[in-house]
């Protein structure tokens, strides 16, 4: 499961920052495609590894890019089929990406450089790998909203005009994150990215679970990384943290698009099989994010924070916010999610350090797999803890009882 | 963030066996005199479109409107003339509304600064136990005290702060003037520190609704 990064090979896989977020990037606001080119590498960096490394290697936490089935979105979204869609909400969220409050945001200015120029030893080579994973994971969103905007032109104007607002909001942070990483002399060749890596298919209920919990996690871990920095400037050693406020702003208004797709499909939301599949999104979300922070701790503490508590706060209001459209979510708050998280990291540490021996490859598997069956113990385990009952006031059923 | 926010529908289910008649805040209710309310930019505010004199000379003219329509309510050239406008509002209690929902008031601040920049006069306010409520029996029954409604005549955009709120009520009427729909009575609003506090910064501080209050608002004298 090593999350490994190839500088001196055109980008291979990486471990975001967000998890299964899916962002994208508009061709217009990209004119790089310079290919990645050796920076100074810093003194902790593996150069036979890295030389070594050819093709793409995916794991489980991977980010990923995503496509779905056309074809069902479009039937999921036919005005003509569907009579009940909530026009309203959408025409509501249409004006509200059209408004465009980013606008004027995403201005470099020369202090990018300047601070980069003074980030150097270790530091350097894990701020290129988060603006690395970061841009990733922005990018990987801007495909997925363009192709559906594209898609869904005719059955569901008002839809897929949205899609293609937040393609341009993606393109417009993963062409930032790629800029910065013009500051540590290094790029992304997002064009090869996009022919070269791996698809995960979703189905698209899958697509609304995951994307709709990778953005409110992303506007989460914005949002915490920047009041924290502003309560401790001195961490701030790079300036981009000080787009994050307006900046996430972008991604909680995404949320609540595929909050709203959700609404519009009750059937995603109101049974047994959506708190099921409610239940899983969360975990997945929150054990990967998780499980690939504490492998980047370093990142977390020269910015000044405790990783650990950091994604805790992230998981516990991200499960707040999910709380109020998914039907069911987990009980994060209870002390024993937390070990269980632990716990989990152990065994991932583990299972890297079996990846980073000398034996053969099938020793190495044949060690992984009581970790692995440790690992998916876990997993279980924290699935089938008892979950909390949620959902939007719009589908509860007591609801007339409610108080607010 | 505090265990005891309203995360899940449990406990709202259990508000209902309950039923506050009242709020068991701290908040007290205290009465000011004329309330002077000063419009009170936050640093991060740039109120550029909001000119405080120019909208009293606009609301005095409709007020003038207003009396000429009330001599002949039946002739609908005059009917136009009072401007008689349409106010949509989302309500909840205070406590939700100011003090656990941070994203809302990262929203507010960022809708005024947009508005700042493109020069656009405000829309949108926030109320604290706005008069107009009195008038829907149905939301005060339901309604925890004091409350405190998010008022806008953007209709649009009322429905898609409904979607990001969620635990909130949502309604809309017409009024006169922005003075008459924005009437309130103030209070002074303390809220408790959240027993659990998770996150890595500190919470954002009490007052920061006040850039949202509508201006120069009537209180009565107690």
């Amino acid at each position: 499961m090593a999350a490994e990064m190839a500088l001196l090979k055109p980008i291979t896989k990486f471990n975001t920052f967000n998890t299964t977020t899916t962002s994208r990037l508009s061709n217009r606001r990209l004119p790089f495609t310079v290919r990645m080119s050796a920076t100074t590498t810093p003194p902790t960096s593996k150069p036979t590894k890295k030389a070594q490394k050819q093709g793409i290697k995916e794991s489980l936490l991977t980010p990923r890019f995503y496509t779905t089935d056309f074809d069902e979105m479009e039937t999921l979204f036919n005005t003509e089929i569907n009579k009940n869609l909530n026009e309203a909400e959408f025409e509501a969220l249409l004006q509200e990406f059209k408004t465009d409050y980013n606008q004027t945001h995403f201005v470099r200015n020369k202090e990018f450089k300047e601070a980069a120029d003074k980030i150097q030893g270790p530091l350097r080579q894990i701020f290129v790998e988060f603006l690395e994973r970061s841009c990733t994971a922005e990018f990987s969103g801007f495909l997925l909203y363009k192709e559906l905007g594209r898609r869904l032109k005719k059955t569901n104007p008002v839809v897929a005009e949205i899609f293609s607002l937040m393609s341009r909001d993606e393109a417009r942070h993963a062409g930032f994150l790629n800029k910065g990483l013009s500051d540590f002399n290094l790029a992304l060749d997002l064009g090869f990215l996009t022919k070269a890596r791996k698809y995960t298919f979703f189905k698209p209920k899958f697509i609304f679970y995951a994307t709709y919990l990778s953005e409110k996690i992303g506007y989460w871990r914005y949002i915490t990384i920047y009041r924290h920095l502003k309560a401790n400037p001195e961490y701030t050693c790079y300036p981009i943290f000080k787009y994050f406020e307006n900046w996430c702003q972008d991604e909680n208004r995404h949320g609540d698009f595929f909050s709203a797709l959700m609404k519009a499909q009750p059937q995603f939301l109101n049974d047994w099989k959506a708190k099921l599949w409610s239940r899983f999104f969360c975990l997945s979300v929150y054990v990967t994010m998780y499980l690939n922070d504490c492998q980047r701790t370093d990142f977390y503490e020269g910015i000044g924070l405790n990783t650990k508590e950091f994604d805790m706060h992230v998981i516990i209001e991200t499960n707040r916010t999910t709380a109020r459209i998914f039907p069911a979510v987990l009980d994060v708050e209870n002390p024993e999610f937390k070990r269980k998280l632990d716990r989990m990291v152990e065994i991932n540490q583990k299972i890297l350090a079996v990846g980073e021996t000398d034996d053969i490859p099938l020793v190495k598997n044949f060690k992984r797999i009581p970790l692995i069956a440790a690992l998916a113990s876990e997993l279980l385990a924290a699935y089938l803890m008892k979950p909390i009952e949620s959902g939007s006031v719009d589908f509860a059923e007591f609801e007339p009882q409610l108080v607010y | 963030m505090s265990a005891s926010t309203a995360l899940n529908l449990g406990s709202l289910c259990s508000s209902v066996v309950n039923l506050p008649t009242h709020y068991s805040h701290k908040p007290s209710l205290l009465f000011h005199g004329i309330q002077s309310q000063q419009f009170l930019a936050s640093p991060n505010t740039v109120l550029k479109g909001f000119n405080g004199s120019s909208r009293r000379r606009w609301e005095l003219s409709r007020k003038v409107k207003r009396a000429v329509a009330a001599v002949d309510s039946s002739d609908p050239a005059e009917k136009q003339e009072t401007e008689r406008k349409k106010y949509y509002f989302l309500v909840a209690n205070a406590k939700f509304m100011l003090d656990e929902e941070e994203h809302f008031q990262e929203q507010l601040f960022e809708r005024l600064r947009l508005f700042g920049e493109r020069n656009k006069e405000q829309d949108f306010w926030l109320v604290i136990e706005p008069k107009f409520l009195d008038k829907y029996p149905n939301i005060t029954k339901r309604l925890k005290r004091p409350a405190v409604a998010l008022v806008s005549t953007n209709g649009t955009w009322i429905t898609f702060m409904k979607l990001r709120l969620d635990r909130v009520l949502q309604e809309s009427f017409e009024a006169d003037s922005t003075e008459e729909a924005l009437a309130c009575t103030p209070v002074n609003l303390e809220f408790e520190k959240p027993e659990k506090w998770t996150a890595p910064y500190p919470k954002y501080e009490s007052g920061w609704w006040e850039p949202f209050l509508p201006p120069g608002s009537q209180t009565s004298k107690v």
